[in-house]
C-alpha cells in the first residue's frame, strides 16, 4: 500500500508540469475542448461560425477589415489555426520583396491566408489555392469573394494537394511557380515538396514558405531541406498565432536548383 | 599552359627581382658576388668542373622552381588578386625572364648576362610592386614567404657553391635568420588565417634550421648544430610531456568534449565531480589503509568475541540478499561498521593502536577536508580578480561573451542566439533603467517568487517531519508488521522531494527575470535550503533514535548482569578471572550499539540516494530521449522541438546533490568506515554514467553562459555543508558516551578519552605534563585571542588592498578618458564612451607622432615584417621596434 505522504511528494512535480506547460493546456482548452462544446451547442462547424462572425462584423470588399475580424474572432472567441497577424507580416514582406506572378497555396482552410496573399499580390498575378475539404472550401470561397477577389486573382482548387500538384501544368497551364505557401497537413509538407521538385514547376529563385515547422512541426521536412542542398533556407522564429508562449517558426526556402 | 607559363615566369622573375632588390641596394653584392666566385672557382678548378657545377646549378634551380610552384599552389587563392596585377604589370618582364631561362638552360653564363640586363627594368617594376603590396598588408606577407623561399634557395646555393661565406654575407644570413626567428616568435599574435600561419611557420622553421648550421664553422658548426638539435629535442620532449601530463589527468578529454558541446557551466559540474572524487580517494585511503585493513589483517577474527559474531536469532537470515542489501546480517558484523571493532589497545605483532588510529582517522578526515576546501577557496578567490561588471557593459559583451571552448555547431548556434538576445536585453535594460518605471513590478515579482519558494520549503519540511514522526511510530510498534513502502517511506519522500522541488523552484524563478548566472545562484541557494532542511530533519530523527537505543542499552546492561549471574549460578559473580563455562559468542546478549545503527542509516541513505539518482537519470533522461527520438516518426507534433523535447542538464541540482552527498559522507564516515569507499564507487560510476547521459540524451541549454565564477560558490556551499555536517558528528562524539559492548571505544566514558590514555601510557611523563600545561585555559585563551587578532589584521589589510586596487583602476580610467578627450577634441558621444577602454589603447597607439615610423608600418601594423625596402638600407632596424605595435 503506497502511503499518502509519498503521493504528496509528487505534488511539486504536478505543479511544475502545470506551470511549465500552461500554454499547451490553454491551447488544448481553446482548440479542442471549446470547439467541441461549441460544435455541440451551435450544431454548425467552426468554419461556419467564423464565417458568420466575419459576415456580421467586417466591411465587405475590404481585405484588411476581414483579416482584422478574423484575428478578433481567433483571439477573443475561439481558436482556429491560421498564419496569424505576426507571422503574416513576414509573409507580406516576402511577397512585397519577390513580387510573384504565380502563387500556389496549399491548405486554404477558411481563406485567411488566401486573402492575405491576394491583397499583397502585384497586378496580374494569380493565386492557386488548394483545399482538400469540401465544406472548408465553400467557406473559403465565400470569404475570398467577400474580400473582393475574383476568379482571375484567386482560384480555389478543391482536391488533395498530392493530386493537384502533378496536373498543375496540364489542367491550369502553370509553367512556373514563383511562390508556394504551405499550411496544410504537416505530414504532407515533405511529399508535396518532393513532388514540386519533381514536377519542374520550381525555377531558380522560387520561394517556398512553410508555416508551423516547429509547432506542431515538420521535422522530416526540415531535415530534407537541410540535406538536399537545393535551397537556401532560413527559419523565421516566431510565436504560435493567437496563443502566447508557444514557439513556432516559418521556413523560408529559395529554390536554387541542383548544382 | 599559357597561365602556367606566365606563372612560372612570374615566379622566376619575382625571385630574381627579389634577389636584386635584397642584394643590390643594400650591398650591391650577392648576384655579382656569386658570379665572381664562380669565375674564381672556375679559374682555380678548371672549365669542366665549372660546367658541371653550372649544370648542377640549373638543375637545382629547376627543382627550386618546382618547389616555388608548389608553394604558389598552396597560396594560390591568397595571392590571386595580387597575381592578377602582377601579370598585368609584369607580362613583358615575364617573357624576358622566360627567354632568359631558356638561354640559361643552354648555357649558364649567358643567362646570367641576360638576367643582369633585365635586372634594371625589373628593379623598377619590383619597386612598383612593392608599393602595390604595401597597400595590401595581408598579401605582403605571403609574398614575403615566396621571396624568402627564393632567398633561401639562394642562400643555400651560395653556401654550397662557395663552400665558405664572407663576413658580410654571414651578417646578412644572420639577420635573415633573426628575422625569421622573430617572425616565429610573433606568429601567434598575427591576425592571419591558421593555414597561412602554419605554412609560414613551417617554412620559417625550415629556413632557420638550414641556415643556422651554416653560421658556424667546422667543429663549431657541428657543435652548434648538435646544440640546436638537442634544444629542439628537449623542447619537443617538454611538449610531449605536457601532453602526457594532460592525458594523465583523469577524464580530462571527456570533460573537454562535454565543455565543447555544452559550454563551461556543465563542464564546471564535471570538474567539481572530479575534484570531489580526488578528495574521496584520499578519505578512502585514510579509512581503508589505517582502519579497515589493519583490523581485517591483525584484529581478532570473525566469531571470536560477541561483537564480531552474528547473534543466534539473526543467523538464519544473515546471508539473505534483502538483509545484506540493507547492510544487516553479515555486512553489519564486519569491518564496514563501527561495532565490529574491538577495544583492545594494541593489535597484532605491530602493536597497532587500533582505537587511537580510529579516532585520529576520524579527526584527520575532517581536518583534511577543511584544509582542502579552504585552500581551494583561497586559490579561486585570487583568480577572481574582483572586476566590476557595471562599467563598460557593452564592451564586455562584445569582446568577452564568446565561449571559446565551444566546439559544437548546435551549441555555437545557441550561444550566438543567446549573445544576440543578451544584447537585445541589455539595450532594453538600458532603456528601462533610464525610464525605470517597471522596477516595482520586478520587485513585486521577485518578492512573490521568494514567498512561493518559502511556502514550498515549509510544505516539504512539514511533510518530512510528518513522515519521520510516523516512521518513529512504526519503529516503536516494530517494523516487521509493515510493508516495504512504510519502512522506506522517509527515504522515498526525501528523495522525491529533493528531486521535484528544484524543478518547481526552477519554474518559479522564471518570474524573477534574473541573469542566468544570478538565477543559478538563487536556485542553488534555494535547493541548498531545501536539502539542508531535509538533512537536518533526518538528523533530528536519528538523534531521537539514538536516545531510544541508549534507553534500550540501559535495560540490556541491567539484564546482562542478571544473565551473567544466572550463567555462573550466582556462586562467584566477582571471580571473573577464569570463566569456567564457555559460552558461544553468538549466544551472548548484547546491547543495541547505536553507533552501528547510525552508520547503517547513513549507508542506506547513500545507497537509496544513489539509486534514485541513477534511476532518474535513466528514466528522466534516457527513456525520455529514446521516446522523443523514436516516437517522433509517428506523432502528430514535433516532439524534438516542442513539447517534451530532450532534457537539459541540470547543473544546480546535480552540484547540490553532490555536495549533500559529501556532507552525508562526512557525517557518517566516523561510524561506518566503509562510506568513503562506497562514495568513491558512486562517484566513479556517476562520472561515466552522467558523461554518457549528457552526451547521449541531453541538449545544450538554451542560454549557454560562462560559469567560470561559479566554482567558488560551490566551494563556499561545500564549506558550509562541511561545517554543518561535522557539527552533529562532533556533538555525538563529544557528548554521548559510547556503547558498552561494541566499537573501539567501548568501556570508556567518552570517545576522546583514547587520547588521554595514549598520552599516559605511550608517551614519556614529561610530554603529558607539557600537554597538560599547553591545554591549560590560561594558555589556550590568549592563543585564541591572538588568532582572532591576526585574522582581523589580515582581513583589514586585504580590504585596504582592495581599496587601493579600485583607486588605481579609477586613476587608469581617468587617464584614459582624458587622453581620449584630448584625442577626440571632446567629441565623445555616449556610444563611443561605451567602448572607451578599448578605444583608449588604439588611441594611444595612433597618438605617437607618425614621423618616427616608416610610412608602411604606420598604415599597416601587420606588415611590419616586410623584408625589403629598396631605397632604405637601414630600414630593417627601424622595423624592429615598430613590430611590437
Amino acid at each position: 500500500m503506497v502511503s499518502a505522504a509519498i503521493g504528496l511528494a509528487f505534488l511539486p512535480l504536478l505543479l511544475t508540469l502545470l506551470i511549465r506547460y500552461r500554454y499547451y493546456f490553454v491551447l488544448f482548452y481553446r482548440a479542442v475542448l471549446l470547439r467541441w462544446v461549441q460544435d455541440l451547442v451551435t450544431g454548425i462547424s467552426r468554419e461556419e461560425r467564423v464565417y458568420q462572425y466575419v459576415l456580421t462584423h467586417a466591411i465587405p470588399g475590404d481585405p484588411d477589415s476581414i483579416l482584422d475580424t478574423f484575428d478578433d474572432w481567433c483571439t477573443k472567441v475561439e481558436f482556429i489555426s491560421h498564419i496569424g497577424p505576426k507571422k503574416g507580416m513576414i509573409l507580406d514582406r516576402l511577397l512585397k520583396e519577390h513580387q510573384p506572378l504565380t502563387v500556389l497555396e496549399l491548405g486554404t482552410h477558411c481563406g485567411y491566408s488566401a486573402v492575405r496573399i491576394a491583397r499583397s499580390l502585384p497586378l496580374g498575378a494569380r493565386l492557386y489555392s488548394v483545399e482538400m475539404d469540401q465544406r472548408n472550401a465553400e467557406v473559403a470561397e465565400k470569404i475570398v469573394r467577400l474580400a473582393g477577389f475574383d476568379d482571375d486573382t484567386v482560384e480555389l482548387i478543391v482536391r488533395p494537394s498530392d493530386e493537384v500538384i502533378p496536373c498543375l501544368r496540364e489542367n491550369y497551364g502553370v509553367e512556373r511557380l514563383d511562390f508556394v505557401f504551405m499550411d496544410h497537413w504537416k505530414r504532407c509538407y515533405l511529399p508535396d515538396l518532393q513532388m514540386l521538385e519533381g514536377s519542374g514547376l520550381l525555377g531558380e529563385g522560387s520561394v517556398i514558405l512553410a508555416d508551423n515547422v516547429i509547432f506542431p512541426g515538420a521535422p522530416n521536412f526540415l531535415r530534407h531541406i537541410r540535406r538536399s542542398g537545393l535551397y537556401e533556407h532560413r527559419v523565421h522564429r516566431a510565436m504560435l498565432e493567437y496563443i502566447s508562449g508557444i514557439r513556432d517558426g516559418m521556413a523560408e526556402l529559395i529554390y536554387r536548383g541542383a548544382k | 599552359t599559357n597561365g602556367g607559363r606566365t606563372q612560372e615566369a612570374r615566379t622566376r622573375r619575382e625571385r630574381e627581382a627579389r634577389t636584386e632588390r635584397r642584394g643590390a641596394p643594400s650591398t650591391g653584392r650577392p648576384p655579382k658576388r656569386s658570379q665572381e666566385g664562380r669565375e674564381r672557382f672556375r679559374r682555380a678548378g678548371g672549365e669542366q668542373k665549372g660546367r658541371e657545377r653550372d649544370g648542377k646549378r640549373t638543375g637545382r634551380e629547376e627543382r627550386a622552381e618546382g618547389a616555388a610552384k608548389e608553394n604558389k599552389n598552396s597560396e594560390n587563392e591568397r595571392t590571386k588578386k595580387l597575381r592578377g596585377k602582377e601579370e598585368r604589370g609584369g607580362g613583358e618582364a615575364g617573357k624576358e625572364a622566360e627567354e632568359a631561362m631558356k638561354k640559361k638552360r643552354l648555357s649558364g653564363e649567358e643567362a646570367h648576362e641576360a638576367v643582369r640586363k633585365t635586372s634594371d627594368k625589373e628593379l623598377k617594376q619590383a619597386k612598383e610592386h612593392e608599393q602595390e603590396k604595401s597597400m595590401k598588408p595581408a598579401e605582403t606577407t605571403s609574398e614575403f614567404e615566396i621571396c624568402s623561399s627564393g632567398e633561401e634557395e639562394e642562400a643555400k646555393d651560395v653556401e654550397v657553391v662557395l663552400g665558405s661565406l664572407s663576413p658580410e654575407e654571414l651578417e646578412k644570413l644572420k639577420e635573415a635568420v633573426d628575422d625569421r626567428k622573430k617572425l616565429i616568435g610573433t606568429l601567434r599574435g598575427k591576425p592571419w588565417p591558421m593555414s597561412k600561419k602554419l605554412v609560414t611557420l613551417r617554412e620559417s622553421q625550415e629556413f632557420v634550421e638550414k641556415s643556422e648550421g651554416a653560421l658556424g664553422k667546422g667543429r663549431g658548426r657541428k657543435l652548434y648544430a648538435y646544440k640546436v638539435t638537442l634544444r629542439k629535442k628537449w623542447k619537443k620532449f617538454q611538449r610531449d610531456f605536457e601532453n602526457f601530463k594532460t592525458a594523465c589527468i583523469p577524464w580530462e578529454m571527456k570533460i573537454k568534449e562535454i565543455e565543447s558541446h555544452f559550454g563551461s557551466s556543465v563542464a564546471s559540474y564535471f570538474i567539481f565531480l572530479r575534484w570531489m572524487y580526488g578528495i574521496n580517494m584520499i578519505l578512502f585511503g585514510l579509512t581503508f589503509g589505517l582502519v579497515m585493513v589493519p583490523e581485517a589483517l591483525m584484529g581478532r577474527p570473525y566469531g571470536s568475541i560477541p561483537r564480531k559474531t552474528v547473534p543466534r536469532d539473526e543467523e538464519a537470515s544473515a546471508m539473505n540478499f534483502a538483509i545484506l542489501w540493507d547492510f544487516g546480517g553479515y555486512a553489519k558484523y564486519s569491518v564496514l561498521f563501527y561495532g565490529y571493532y574491538n577495544n583492545q589497545r594494541t593489535i597484532g605483532w605491530l602493536k597497532y593502536r587500533m582505537p587511537l588510529s580510529y579516532f585520529l582517522v576520524g579527526v584527520g578526515m575532517a581536518a583534511y577536508s577543511y584544509m582542502v576546501v579552504i585552500r581551494t577557496m583561497a586559490r579561486n578567490a585570487s583568480e577572481d580578480g574582483g572586476g566590476d561588471d557595471t562599467s563598460f557593459n557593452f564592451s564586455w559583451k562584445i569582446f568577452t561573451s564568446w565561449d571559446y571552448l565551444i566546439g559544437n555547431v548546435e551549441t555555437a548556434d545557441n550561444k550566438f542566439a543567446s549573445i544576440t538576445t543578451s544584447f537585445k536585453e541589455a539595450i532594453v535594460e538600458e532603456q528601462e533603467s533610464r525610464k525605470d518605471d517597471n522596477i516595482h513590478l520586478t520587485r513585486f515579482l521577485r518578492v512573490l517568487a521568494n514567498f512561493l519558494v518559502l511556502c514550498c520549503l515549509a510544505g516539504s519540511g512539514y511533510l518530512i517531519y510528518f513522515v519521520v514522526r510516523r516512521s518513529q511510530k512504526f519503529a516503536l510498534e516494530g517494523l516487521d508488521n509493515y510493508g516495504w513502502w512504510e519502512r522506506n517511506e522517509v527515504n522515498m519522500v526525501m528523495s522525491l522531494l529533493g528531486m521535484f522541488c528544484p524543478m518547481l523552484f526552477d519554474v518559479i524563478s522564471t518570474l524573477e527575470n534574473y541573469h542566468p548566472r544570478i538565477a543559478l545562484r538563487w536556485q542553488l541557494g534555494r535547493i541548498f535550503a531545501l536539502f539542508l532542511g531535509n538533512l537536518y530533519t533526518f538528523i533530528i530523527a536519528l538523534m531521537d533514535q539514538i536516545n531510544l537505543k541508549r534507553a534500550e542499552e540501559e535495560i540490556v546492561k541491567f539484564n546482562m548482569t542478571i544473565w551473567q549471574a544466572s550463567l555462573y549460578n550466582g556462586t562467584t559473580p566477582e571471580n571473573s578471572t577464569a570463566p569456567p563455562i564457555t559460552v558461544h559468542p553468538a549466544d551472548v546478549p548484547r546491547g543495541p550499539c547505536w553507533e552501528t545503527m547510525v552508520g547503517q542509516e547513513f549507508v542506506r541513505l547513500i545507497i537509496s540516494d544513489t539509486m534514485t539518482t541513477y534511476i532518474t537519470l535513466l528514466i528522466g533522461d534516457f527513456l525520455r530521449a529514446v521516446l522523443v527520438r523514436f516516437l517522433n516518426y509517428c506523432w502528430c507534433w514535433d516532439l524534438e522541438y516542442s513539447f517534451p523535447s530532450y532534457s537539459e542538464f541540470d547543473v544546480s541540482g546535480n552540484v547540490l546533490g553532490l555536495i549533500f552527498n559529501q556532507g552525508m559522507i562526512w557525517m557518517g564516515a566516523f561510524y561506518a568506515p566503509c562510506l568513503p569507499a562506497l562514495n568513491v564507487l558512486r562517484l566513479h560510476v556517476s562520472m561515466y554514467l552522467q558523461c554518457w547521459a549528457v552526451m547521449c540524451c541531453d541538449v545544450p541549454q538554451e542560454r549557454v553562459f560562462k560559469a567560470s565564477g561559479s566554482n567558488n560558490f560551490y566551494m563556499a556551499m561545500l564549506l558550509v555543508i562541511l561545517f554543518l555536517s561535522t557539527l552533529p558528528a562532533i556533538y555525538t562524539v563529544v557528548s554521548i558516551p559510547p556503547s558498552f559492548d561494541c566499537g573501539p571505544f567501548s568501556g570508556k566514558s567518552r570517545m576522546f578519552d583514547v587520547i588521554q590514555e595514549t598520552l599516559e601510557t605511550d608517551f614519556p611523563a614529561w610530554f603529558g605534563k607539557v600537554f597538560s600545561y599547553v591545554s591549560n585555559p590560561g594558555l589556550v585563551l590568549p592563543f585564541l585571542l591572538l588568532m582572532v587578532l591576526a585574522i582581523y589584521y589580515l582581513n583589514s589589510t586585504s580590504k585596504t588592498y582592495k581599496q587601493v586596487n579600485l583607486e588605481l583602476k579609477k586613476k587608469l580610467q581617468t587617464v584614459n578618458s582624458s587622453k581620449n578627450s584630448r584625442q577626440n577634441c571632446g567629441h565623445i558621444s555616449p556610444a563611443v564612451q561605451v567602448g572607451s577602454s578599448t578605444k583608449s589603447s588604439a588611441a594611444s597607439s595612433s597618438q605617437t607622432p607618425p614621423s618616427i615610423r616608416p610610412p608602411v608600418t604606420q598604415t599597416h601594423p601587420t606588415s611590419g615584417s616586410l623584408p625589403g625596402q629598396p631605397r632604405q638600407p637601414s630600414s630593417r632596424k627601424q622595423h624592429a621596434p615598430s613590430r611590437g605595435s
